[in-house]
């Protein structure tokens, strides 16, 4: 069988233009096929000196993330513009704080930056929309020590569009889409409110999603209404819902097909003492199409789980006093041990009634995502809702 | 009114950026050792007690 792999390396294999089944399938080819991989083919490489100067220009003004960014001109940022009849000056967020502001311009500038296609500017769009609407972000979120990121959930129509990965690896690297879409809003906070690292950005650690994290909700194999439908909006209209982010956890559970067993197993992860600043936390649970399955054929609707969620992510107070969470402050109503002088009086929880580390079913959202081949899902740590809905904000496209 | 603004030495360098986005590049912050949350009464007393000669400088008290 001939296949591009072991042709004597033309300039298509090079590039990874689609060739033949077996390079589809992205089949291992013999190590000298290998070697070639991301070289590209000279006749499109002749001003490369050019391209590494114009890339090295951006890192030296301090517009990057730290990986190389696609160079501007007016002209590519025209192409973007296109895609939306709002004004380039229209306000997308503002941070008083800063004196410093987020416009259409400045975010299709920095969605070309960060590799998008123009037709992804109305998700970027809505994506910034989506941030305001939430409210951490203009509360000065990005600057905190706690070290967030931005977390964008699309749905509708647009994701086939464009190409947004919603199955395997949705978490992962390897869809354009996805990666560039988060690395738009990323390299705005960078560059339109200027919070770069170790300045006014003082995260502590921060979090690997601080690179990118956009990924599409798999619609397809959800047994549930997708997000933005269950929040109001029609199933033909597209959405961005962003959400404030510390960690994302796995929950590897292969073992069971009994709905108790997996939510008790969901709730564990949710629970976790070390997720305690505030007195109860909140979650974003991205369960793959198995795991939603298990509990659709078990006869439990999204709210089902919300409510068993709710009502067993718990600790016990002996746990929490173990950990020093077992008090809130009178101040700031954060977690502190029992005898600390900020305790509020009567805060401090005793007995042997678990408390639940969740204020109400509302502060889980719930999406599918994933390949359908395992039971492995995911809780997003999120700084909220708890309560309110989210910021589902409809996605705008050109005329 | 005077006053001044009090931070503990890891937020220097975010400090001086946020003054800079003001307007006063040289604006003078009292800088004092990391951590402060975890302390108990006592050492947040020694603390005060250490920077106050400090504090006072900055607002100009003779």
């Amino acid at each position: 069988m001939t296949t591009a792999s072991n042709l004597p390396g033309p300039p298509a294999a090079a590039l990874n233009l689609p060739g033949p089944p077996a390079a589809a399938l992205n089949l291992p080819g013999p190590p000298a096929a290998a070697s070639q991989a991301g070289v590209a083919d000279p006749s499109l490489t002749e001003d490369s000196a050019a391209v590494r100067r114009a890339i090295e220009y951006y890192a030296d003004q301090g517009w990057t993330d730290g990986l190389p960014v696609v160079p501007v001109t007016e002209s590519y940022l025209a192409e973007f513009l296109a895609q939306t009849d709002r004004d380039p000056a229209d306000v997308l967020l503002a941070m008083p704080h800063l004196n410093r502001e987020c416009t259409v311009r400045l975010a299709a500038i920095n969605a070309a930056l960060a590799g998008c296609r123009p037709e992804y500017l109305p998700v970027v769009l809505a994506a910034w929309e989506s941030l305001a609407a939430e409210g951490y972000a203009t509360r000065a979120i990005w600057q905190s020590t706690t070290g967030t990121a931005p977390f964008l959930i699309v749905n509708g129509p647009v994701c086939e569009r464009i190409g947004l990965n919603s199955k395997g690896n949705v978490f992962g690297s390897g869809f354009r889409a996805n990666a560039t879409i988060g690395r738009a809003i990323r390299l705005g906070v960078i560059n339109a409110f200027g919070l770069r690292p170790r300045e006014l950005d003082q995260a502590t650690q921060g979090t690997p999603a601080k690179y990118t994290a956009c990924m599409a909700e798999n619609e397809e194999e959800s047994p549930w209404a997708p997000l933005h439908v269950e929040f109001g909006l029609d199933p033909a209209d597209s959405a961005v819902t962003a959400l404030t982010i510390r960690s994302t956890l796995h929950v590897e559970a292969r073992h069971t097909q009994m709905p108790e067993q997996l939510a008790t197993d969901i709730g564990g992860t949710i629970s976790r003492t070390g997720a305690l600043v505030h007195e109860t936390t909140s979650a974003l649970l991205v369960l793959s199409p198995e795991h939603a399955r298990l509990f659709h054929n078990a006869g439990w609707s999204k709210e089902d789980v919300r409510q068993y969620l709710y009502e067993n992510a718990v600790r016990t107070p002996a746990e929490l006093a173990a950990a020093g969470k077992d008090a809130l402050s009178s101040r700031t109503r954060w977690r502190l041990p029992s005898d600390h002088p900020d305790a509020q009086p009567g805060s401090a929880v005793n007995g042997d009634v678990p408390v639940r580390m969740l204020n109400s079913p509302a502060a889980v959202l719930i999406v599918v995502a994933g390949a359908g081949n395992a039971g492995v899902s995911a809780i997003v740590e999120t700084m909220g809702p708890r309560g309110g809905p989210p910021p589902v904000t409809k996605v705008h496209m050109a005329p | 009114m005077p006053a001044v603004s009090i931070c503990t030495d890891p937020f220097v360098l975010t400090a001086q950026a946020m003054a800079r986005s003001y307007g006063f590049p040289g604006f003078e912050y009292l800088s004092i050792p990391h951590p402060v949350a975890s302390l108990t009464a006592e050492q947040i007393r020694d603390r005060v007690r250490d920077f106050m000669p400090d504090l006072l400088r900055i607002l100009g008290v003779e």
